[in-house]
């Protein structure tokens, strides 16, 4: 039995970034299917189409134009359809003030944008592959709250 | 014997030359004696100078001490006068508010006393008014009494005649009498009497149709009259008390009042039965018409006249009792005048008192008003004084406000530069390193040993700048964020600290020793980077041949045993201490070491940019504290943190 593919969702402007996080994707044994948006917007307008089913995992960038990744967490976990959503924080800088406002507002991981490719790999495959295997919609503690690469 | 004349002769010389020399001495003494005199004299004259002299002075003194005691007594004699006219100007003071309040009241009163007399005014003219219009009907109720007295008198006089009519009837022979209208009789004369039996007073208010032998042909006989004015010689026979019958003929006719209405009949009967009185009874009968005549003038004369009489006379008495009444109003008002009249001589005196009064509470008041205008001035001039400082205190604080403004919009764009290294440099930065990875992983092939060296510097450089950027995020952050102080536990700082350098502590095998850490009231967000960049620079400091032994202590001292110029002698002090077996510094770079961009080594052998122990620092100083750094080359260092408990 050919195991499902899992859905993801990306939201993000930049698109270097989306391009990386493609090839890296693309690079995966049984390549997730992947949905790219491009600002918030966007976003919470697929989310909120009823008859299309939801992602399995939402990585989201947190500076968009038009409405911005906090915005659209806060949406998110206070819609009743959305909340279990796993939502992980894909983003530039990393400040303590902003992570641990994000992770009282129920986001699932933070992830700073590692600047080498092969990093940006190997974060990206260590979090999805994690979530395939665990499946677990549950918010971590606040220590595991930022995913750091692993040797 | 010549022996003993010669010692004899020996002696008398000797002895001789004895007193020579006894006169030279004694003259020698004597001449002494002379000058010792002198000298005496002359002393005794210097004595009794000085003596003068001393006397002279003596006596100055003597009148300076005089002059002193007056002094004193006369100061003492003002100083009484002082505190008297300090006691009479605080009574003086509390009389002129005191006076100042009863001015006032006083102003107040006189008013109500004036608004009171002209109200008592209003009401005496009024009363005036009265009295004269009582006066004026005083004098129509006279001349209505007199007037009253001629119309009695005209009344007397016509009563006179009436009776004298009255008489003429009562002499008649032949019975008379008058008739109401319903038949009764009016009246009658004595002839009528005699010839009925009956007295005047019972026939009065009977039916005339009673005497009569035919009762129904005499009402006939009368109505006839009154329907016809008159009836001539109409036969009826009277009936007398004893049966006597007499045979009478009756003429009669109406008699009217002065408009004209038929007041009654008047009936005169001639005895028939003597018919040789005929010629008399005729002439008796013109008589009589005339005499009806006369009387019916008369008596609607009366009539009129008494009816005059009774109006006059309700007059009279109403009259009578309005001039009581006007009499009792005038009595009274006049007794209400003069209550009136010795109110206002009161409260005229009052007036003149009150007028006295306030005249001297204006003299007072004016020389408080002197001292109030010289207070005034004095305001004026404090306030003028005042005024100035307050614009120059107005110019400060619009200085301080445009400063402050200016700090607002310096911090902003300090914000906002924060924010554009925090992401917008980051961004292009993190894609040139990711793009060279990409190129270094999939291109490895195509590049020679050359190409791939300066690819790696390439990485290298982009990767200080990144460290750079954040580096300088992190400190602009200390000096932007709020300061918040609260109660916090340095174990925990400590072990999240241990928890985030795990890795490096691992790798390591450093050892980080904390003991006796208890709380401290700190801004625990800056306290704890703290925390983490000194343990971070310690294990980045470490010697390459031996683990890192890093260990923290905590303790309470006194600033007074501190030597210290940011640390103040009368507070208690936090100290904390965190120190290393690293590679320690040369001792003169103690303070270097926190300058920003400061480094004491190259970068290629520690990396790193040079603001973490500036931010420590600046932590410090935000926690009103210092920090003091001491070290041997090779020997560890130490890093002594005060912030005050």
């Amino acid at each position: 039995m050919k195991p499902e593919k899992l859905k993801i969702l990306l939201a993000d402007d930049d698109t270097d970034d989306c391009i990386f996080f493609q090839h890296a994707v693309n690079e995966m044994q049984n390549t997730p299917e992947l949905t790219i948006v491009n600002d918030g917007e966007q976003l919470m307008h697929i989310l909120n189409v009823e008859s299309t089913s939801l992602p399995d995992l939402l990585f989201l960038d947190l500076n968009m134009q038009r409405k911005n990744g906090f915005e659209c967490l806060l949406e998110i976990k206070q819609s009743s359809r959305l909340s279990n959503l796993p939502v992980i924080i894909f983003s530039t800088s990393l400040e303590q003030e902003v992570v641990n406002s994000l992770y009282n507002n129920g986001a699932q991981h933070f992830i700073r944008k590692p600047s080498e490719f092969l990093q940006f790999k190997k974060i990206l495959h260590q979090t999805i592959t994690k979530h395939t295997a665990l499946r677990n919609i549950l918010q971590p503690l606040r220590e595991n709250f930022i995913i750091n690469i692993t040797n | 014997m010549n022996t003993g004349q010669d010692k004899a002769d020996n002696e008398l010389i000797h002895a001789n030359i004895e007193l020579a020399f006894q006169n030279g001495e004694k003259e020698k003494r004597a001449a002494e004696l002379i000058i010792a005199n002198k000298e005496l004299v002359f002393q005794n004259e210097e004595k009794e100078k000085r003596a003068a002299e001393l006397i002279i002075a003596n006596k100055e003194l003597a009148f300076q001490n005089e002059e002193k005691e007056k002094r004193a007594a006369e100061l003492i004699i003002a100083n009484k006068e002082l505190a008297f006219q300090n006691e009479e100007k605080e009574k003086r003071a509390a009389e002129l508010s005191i006076a100042n309040e009863e001015l006032v009241f006083q102003n107040e009163e006189k008013e109500k006393r004036a608004a009171e007399l002209i109200i008592a005014n209003k009401e005496l003219a009024f009363q005036n008014e009265e009295k004269e219009k009582r006066a004026a009907e005083l004098n129509i109720a006279n001349e209505e009494l007199v007037f009253q007295n001629a119309e009695k008198e005209k009344r007397a006089a016509e009563l006179i005649i009436a009776n004298y009519a009255r008489s003429l009837i009562e002499a008649s022979l032949d019975p008379l009498v008058t008739i109401s209208a319903t038949g009764k009789i009016l009246d009658v004369n004595e002839a009528s009497v005699k010839v009925t039996g009956v007295p005047r007073k019972k026939l009065i208010d009977t039916d005339f149709s009673n005497y009569f032998t035919e009762p129904t042909k005499a009402q006939e006989g009368y109505l006839q009259v009154f329907e016809k004015g008159f009836v001539a010689d109409y036969p009826l026979t009277i009936k007398h008390k004893n049966g006597t019958l007499t045979d009478v003929l009756y003429n009669a006719s109406v008699y009217k009042d002065d408009k004209g209405n038929v007041l009654g009949v008047f009936a005169a009967a001639r005895d028939v039965t003597e018919q040789k009185w005929a010629k008399d009874l005729r002439i008796a009968n013109k008589e009589l018409a005339f005499q009806n005549d006369e009387k019916e003038k008369r008596a609607a004369e009366l009539g009129i006249a008494n009816k005059e009489l009774v109006f006059q006379n309700d007059e009279k008495e109403k009259r009578a009792a309005e001039v009581g009444v006007a009499n009792k109003k005038l009595i009274f008002e006049n007794e209400e005048k003069e209550k009136r009249a010795a109110e206002f001589v009161i409260a005229n005196k009052e007036l003149a008192f009150q007028n006295e009064e306030k005249e001297k509470r204006a003299a007072e008041l004016i020389i408080a008003n002197k001292e109030l205008a010289f207070q005034n001035k004095e305001k004026e001039k404090r306030a003028a004084e005042l005024i100035i400082a307050n614009k120059e205190l107005a110019y400060q604080n619009e200085e301080k406000e445009k400063r402050a403004a200016e700090l607002i919009i310096a911090n902003k764009e300090l914000l906002a530069f924060t924010y554009i290294s925090s992401h917008d440099l980051q961004e292009p930065l993190r894609k040139i390193q990711t793009f060279g990875s990409i190129i270094l992983e999939n291109e490895n092939d195509n590049l020679t040993e050359d190409g791939k060296y300066n690819f790696k510097r390439m990485q290298l450089a982009a990767g200080r700048m990144q460290q750079l950027i954040d580096d300088l995020l992190a400190f602009s952050r200390i000096a932007t964020t709020e300061l918040k102080f609260e109660t916090t536990d340095l174990n925990i700082i400590v072990e999240d600290v241990k928890i985030e350098l795990k890795e490096i502590i691992q790798e390591k095998s450093a050892v980080i020793e904390s003991k006796q850490l208890g709380q401290a009231n700190v801004i625990a967000f800056q306290f704890r980077q703290l925390i983490y960049n000194l343990i971070s620079n310690a294990l980045k400091f470490s010697k390459p041949d031996r683990p890192p032994l890093i260990s923290i202590r905590q303790r309470t001292i006194d600033g007074e045993t501190m030597n210290h110029s940011r640390i103040s002698s009368d507070k208690n002090y936090s100290h904390i201490s965190v120190a290393d077996n690293g590679i320690g510094f040369e001792p003169q770079f103690h303070e270097r070491i926190f300058e920003v961009f400061q480094k004491l080594h190259g970068k290629e052998v520690y990396g790193g940019t040079g603001i973490g122990l500036a931010i420590v620092k600046k932590i410090i100083e935000n926690h009103g504290g210092t920090i003091v750094a001491s070290s041997q080359l090779n020997q560890g260092a130490t890093f002594d943190i005060y912030i005050p408990e």
